[in-house]
């Protein structure tokens, strides 16, 4: 990609669908998940890169999509909470364990906790609970207290003290 | 004022040699920027902050994403990410202060975007890796119009977010040298909340032979404009040896700080507090070069 | 570390139960529906131009080049929009003095009338194209302000000629002196112990995750005003909307679908929401839409536990309070939603579980040039705030454990029905019991040995308490009930309309649990409709701990008017007496004769489609209308917290060890959801107490302007959380009593008394002004050296 002026032209696959978008440079990825492809899962909860509400899976990494232009993201695989459950439909073992251990409440935060846990989990699967609490650290929710989310985690790793 | 979140208008570049992103920046001068994770500029750029004209993306630049063990140093590429340096079994074993530093930074959704280059580059003085390399005595490569030079960490970091970087250079990689055997290392920091930038930290790296200490390196962040290495504090620690007074050490270290004041803590607590993390640092350098 | 909960009770087939969430399936995988998701086809961005001087005349302001700006709709600043505006007030809070009510309220305008007051305020919107077009246009937007000096400090303001508001005649918007009650002078001069303190809280912000936000369509051609908002009372956002544009309130439609978090902060319409409403229908061409991103959020929503607080006990010589004088000020900014101080709740409820026979309050709210003051979560709670870490520092002057000086002075079970000093009558709670459970959970004694141990290993621990009672479900103005429709369709399912707006707490799932169980069907078969005007009848909105008791209230009422009405045409059909008839699972069964039996979709096909087989004096249809009015103006709940710290006196960073909750709220509909709502409150009371400060500097320029200044606790800082419930009845219908605020209000004396006593071990007097931040710490540490 050399020097544009104007619109560029991105092709991503987002949740299994290849998708081309055409946008101005400065526009968010956060944005262009929203506005340009209709995922209104992923949250903007403050836009400089502090509250993890936007997180999405980039290329299966855990990255808040606040902090990218979406025409950096040309080729790439990205995976929105819309994209987090099990192929059936069924809610994934994070998804199955923050209802059962009531890890949200408004909800807004909740996009980017399950994102992020998800990635977390898949890659630690028997963590302790201080790197639990590390690896939400980055995802402020103000409903919680991050106690049922805690649980949660407890519970989709196989901890039987976080189940209800 | 507004209140913006979304950034102002800019051309983007996607160069995928060194060259051109050279190019680039020789020709648009203080009006372009370059891009690596991005984890510090876009949320400047969003809040308007700073604005460029042209930014240069750095993520599709061939070669800049090694990882090598070099002629007594390990060689990190700048758009080497944060999350796979800090899992990288080369860096944990050669160069352990890095791999002790890394996971201090942000949160692991920041850490798999940020670069260790970028962090570099961007010369927080309130972070850990400008620490780090200024510590070890790193070498950073950079990369301008004129060729290739190498700075040494003594010389990079000039003010808050200033280096020695020209507006047309670009770091292209850190080199950290190899300690020997016996060597330990530790990192402590104060932070508001976990992974908030510190407000006061130091990191540590001791070689010991017995209770002589071979080699002492202690630099302090978050406590002045740009990192801090406490000589005087690594020379007294040299000259008493192992079983020194590490309370005495950290207050030689804190001593010459002039910290400033902000939301968070003022300078007095700043300096205060340097001598307990430099303590706390050096106990586990010098606890781990034994073990 | 597992979270015990004592055994409670269970009524019927689901209240009592953790059920687990409807609202999550939605939540959890990105389909819910914030006022942002929904992009109204052709819809036209806001951005502000705000102010950056505290307080100023603006000599210079031209919108032409942002007018001229591609992409851009309209600017508008004070001149066009400020004209328009009929009234501005809240149904919640009643009209202002001048129009005969009883609330003080600030100037009323939706944009800067020529001069500015606070940084942040907002001086002209434009509407365009897109967000980034839009916030381009507010940068062309020209402004020059005169800077005056900023009028800071809610007793300088206080006494400062120099006036926030041109329009009125001093800086303090309402004020309840002190009394003078000579009588009792000697009370207090004669005690044997006088002990006076001030207490302040840190400024602070409610900082739901969703920021406000709302989308206007006004169409003049069809006589409507359509609005999607994130707020916590349609009905009051619509009669808001109605009075300050002039137009009736059936033309208004207002919408909450999914509703990110408000704790208060989404219950008032505010300002800006006041301008998107006056530009959207001075602009009537297409949708407007204004998201308050953080930033703003931070800077221009809210302010809260801005407050200081004098008291001053009078005690005998045994440790019983004979008297307490409280003098509460507040700063209330330039623009809160409503001007009268919160401190005016506060002094009823300050004497809290204690028996205090004698209480002199006053207070004032104070205007001054930063953001508004709204309500956020229990906003009276400085009373408990400040009087529980009164009671700590009284025991210790008295040589005494703060515990047990809490016993000493405690309503005991016996004394009940108690009447306050300050004439409330107390009655359903359990002071008592919930201190001597957290005290046990927390085991006192063992952790005084534990604390000991420790000192002598140079680290250094402290364990706080904190007890009070909580005013909630006030019935009182437009929150004197809450209303609940139920309709049943050819099916013999269930929809309940309700006039709640729940953002967070779980209403869809908990009062379909009360309907479920009083109308006897699967909770299934019960659909919660909410949040909006066309459909819900005139109700408050969700807030000030009210829904289990009021909505439940009503929701009940309505089920069992239903159930009634059921049973009529079944024993009808059946030829049997109701008496005899029984409900399970939809079927009206005759007691046992099992297979005479009707199921509810045959009971509503016969109400609805064939009314001539009706019971004579029974009608067709099959919709209750009901609502339910509280027995009385304050249902009583109350709990007890008490928690562990380490203190690093080298560094001040202080740790939660333990944190432990005793709480009744009567009959728990969903005990799940109670202990969410109690982690969340805590959450945000510790948040106050260790990080959240919405600092001005001396120039009124807010300095927490990002989430990296304004610090929220994040997981790695909060406990875990043990939960004891307590269980008495309130005498509502169902038993229940509100607690969504509890946690919030309780948790920063509890928090800040663990760190005095930690800061005791070290021969530290007691810190008594909030952040208690590390420097903080540190700076009392060297200065008791």
């Amino acid at each position: 990609m050399s020097e544009t002026i104007g619109q560029i032209s991105v092709t991503v696959t987002v949740n299994g669908r290849r998708r081309t978008v055409t946008c101005e440079p400065r526009k968010l990825l956060s944005d262009v998940l929203r506005e340009d492809l209709n995922l209104t899962g992923t949250h903007v909860g403050c836009e400089h890169g502090a509250c993890g509400a936007c997180t999405v899976l980039l290329d299966g990494a855990a990255v808040r999509s606040c902090l990218l232009f979406a025409v950096q993201l040309d080729g790439s695989d990205i995976t929105t909470v819309e994209g987090i459950a099990n192929d059936d439909g069924s809610l994934n073992d994070v998804q199955q364990a923050m209802q059962d251990n009531h890890g949200l409440q408004c909800g807004f935060c909740t996009p980017g906790v399950v994102v992020s846990l998800t990635a977390f989990l898949r890659d630690n699967p028997s963590p302790t609970d201080d790197q639990i609490r590390e690896a939400i650290s980055g995802n402020l929710c103000r409903c919680t207290g991050y106690h049922g989310i805690v649980n949660a985690a407890r519970q989709a790793c196989g901890r039987p003290e976080g189940a209800r | 004022m507004g209140a913006s979140v979304k950034p102002t208008r800019f051309q983007y570049h996607a160069p995928t040699t060194v060259g051109d992103v050279v190019g680039l920046l020789a020709e648009h001068a203080d009006e372009a920027k370059v891009l690596a994770g991005g984890q510090s500029l876009v949320p400047m750029m969003s809040l308007r902050l700073a604005t460029f004209e042209h930014v240069v993306d750095l993520n599709r630049v061939v070669g800049l994403d090694t990882i090598e063990r070099t002629n007594g140093h390990v060689r990190i590429g700048a758009t080497v990410r944060q999350a796979r340096a800090e899992h990288d079994p080369m860096v944990a074993s050669e160069v352990p202060l890095v791999a002790k530093a890394l996971p201090h930074i942000g949160h692991f959704q920041i850490r798999n975007r940020g670069t260790v280059g970028g962090s570099i580059a961007h010369a927080d003085a309130a972070s850990e890796l400008p620490a780090t390399a200024l510590a070890l005595d790193a070498t950073i490569e950079a990369a301008g119009p004129a060729g290739t030079r190498q700075i040494a960490a003594c010389d990079f970091f000039e003010g808050p977010s200033q280096t020695a970087l020209a507006d047309d250079e670009i770091l292209t990689a850190v080199r950290f040298p190899v300690w020997g055997v016996g060597s330990g290392f530790g990192v402590a920091e104060i932070a508001r909340r976990h992974g908030d930038f510190a407000i006061c930290g130091a990191v540590a790296g001791v070689q010991l032979d017995g209770d002589r200490v071979v080699k002492a390196a202690v630099a302090l962040f978050g406590v002045g404009p740009t990192p801090i290495r406490a000589s005087s504090a690594e020379q007294a620690f040299v000259a008493a040896g192992a079983g020194a007074d590490l309370t005495a050490i950290g207050r030689e270290a804190a001593a010459p700080l002039t910290p400033s004041s902000d939301l968070h803590a003022s300078g007095d607590y700043r300096k205060q507090v340097a001598a307990v993390v430099v303590r706390r640092a050096l106990t586990d350098a010098i606890k781990e070069a034994r073990s | 570390m597992a979270t015990p909960t004592s055994a409670h009770t269970t009524v019927g087939r689901y209240i009592g139960q953790s059920v687990k969430r409807r609202e999550d399936p939605r939540l959890l995988t990105g389909h819910g529906r914030y006022v942002d998701d929904d992009k109204p086809a052709g819809t036209m961005h806001v951005a502000f131009v705000r102010s950056n001087v505290a307080r100023g005349t603006i000599t210079h302001l031209d919108v032409s080049a942002a007018r001229a700006l591609p992409g851009v709709e309209a600017v508008y600043t004070g001149d066009d929009l400020n004209p328009t505006i009929q009234q501005m007030w809240a149904s919640m809070t009643g009209p202002p003095i001048e129009m005969g009510g009883q609330s003080p309220y600030p100037p009323a305008n939706v944009l800067a009338p020529g001069d500015v007051r606070y940084v942040g305020d907002p001086i002209a919107i434009v509407i365009a194209e897109s967000r980034y077009i839009a916030e381009d246009a507010a940068d062309l937007v020209e402004v020059e302000i005169d800077a005056l000096p900023a009028v800071l400090g809610m007793r300088a303001a206080a006494a400062s000629s120099e006036l926030v508001h041109r329009e009125t005649e001093s800086n303090v918007s309402a004020a309840m002196p002190t009394p003078e009650v000579p009588e009792l002078d000697a009370l207090f001069d004669n005690a044997a112990h006088l002990i006076t303190r001030t207490f302040g809280g840190a400024r602070a912000s409610n900082v739901p995750m969703e920021p406000r936000g709302l989308i206007v369509h006004s169409d003049r051609y069809r006589g409507e005003m359509f609005i999607r908002a994130a707020t916590q009372s349609v009905h009051e956002m619509k009669s808001f909307a109605a009075r300050l544009i002039g137009i009736p309130e059936s033309h208004i439609r207002v919408v909450a679908d999914d509703v990110g978090g408000g704790f208060g902060q989404k219950m008032a319409v505010m300002r800006e929401e006041a301008a998107v409403i006056a530009a959207a229908h001075k602009y009537g061409r297409a949708p407007v839409k204004w998201i308050e991103d953080r930033r703003e959020n931070l800077i221009s929503s809210n302010q809260a536990r801005s407050e200081e607080g004098t008291l001053t006990f009078a005690i005998d010589g045994e440790g019983h309070i004979l008297g307490c004088r409280a003098e509460f000020i507040e700063e209330i900014g330039a623009y809160p939603p409503v001007s009268s101080p919160t401190a005016a709740l506060a002094i009823g409820v300050m004497t809290g579980p204690y028996k205090i026979p004698v209480l002199l309050p006053g207070c004032s709210a104070v205007y001054t040039n930063t953001v508004g003051k709204s309500a956020y979560r229990g906003p009276w709670a400085l009373e408990t705030i400040f009087r529980e870490q009164m009671m700590d520092i009284c025991a210790r002057e008295l040589g005494i454990d703060p515990i047990e000086f809490r016993r000493i002075n405690l309503i005991q079970p016996d004394d009940l029905p108690y009447t306050t000093a300050t004439q409330m009558v107390l009655d359903h709670i359990t002071p008592k019991e919930t201190l001597d459970q957290a005290t046990e959970m927390i085991d006192v004694g063992g952790f005084r040995a534990e604390q000991a141990a420790a000192k002598a290993d140079g680290r250094v621990l402290g364990l706080g308490v904190a007890t009070y009672v909580e005013p909630s479900a006030i019935a009182f103005g437009v929150f004197n009930s809450d209303p609940a429709v139920i309709t049943m369709d050819l099916s013999g399912k269930v929809q309940v309309r309700l006039g709640t707006g729940s953002h967070g707490h779980s209403i869809e799932t908990t009062i379909a649990q009360v309907v479920a169980t009083h109308l006897g069907c699967d909770i299934d078969d019960v659909a919660i409709i909410q949040g909006d005007t066309a459909t819900a009848p005139l109700g408050p909105g969700t807030g000030g701990s009210r829904t289990a008791v009021a909505a439940g209230g009503a929701a009940q009422t309505a089920s069992i008017q239903l159930k009634d009405k059921l049973l009529q045409i079944a024993a009808h059909l059946m030829e049997a007496s109701a008496d005899d008839l029984e409900v399970e699972n939809s079927v009206v069964s005759v007691r046992g004769t099992p297979q005479a039996a009707v199921h509810f979709s045959q009971l509503a096909m016969t109400a609805h489609m064939a009314p001539d087989l009706l019971p004579p004096g029974v009608g067709p249809g099959l919709e209750v209308v009901a609502r339910y009015r509280p027995p009385s103006e304050f249902t009583w709940s109350n709990a007890a917290h008490a928690c562990t710290v380490e203190l690093d006196p080298e560094t001040g960073v202080v740790r939660f060890l333990r944190y432990v909750v005793s709480e009744d709220c009567g009959q728990m509909i969903n005990p799940m959801v109670v202990e969410g709502q109690i982690a969340g409150g805590v959450a945000q009371g510790i948040g106050g107490v260790l990080f959240e400060n919405l600092a001005y500097d001396d120039h009124g320029n807010p300095l927490a302007t990002t989430f990296l200044d304004y610090l929220l606790p994040s997981a790695p800082e909060m406990p875990d959380f043990e939960y004891g419930h307590v269980e008495s009845m309130s005498a509502t219908l169902g038993g229940y009593k509100g607690m969504g605020e509890g946690g919030a209000i309780v948790s920063p004396p509890a928090v800040a008394n663990a760190i005095n006593d930690a800061l005791a071990q070290l021969g530290v007097p007691p810190l008594t002004q909030f952040p208690f931040d590390p420097n903080t710490i540190v700076a009392a540490i060297n200065a008791a050296r």
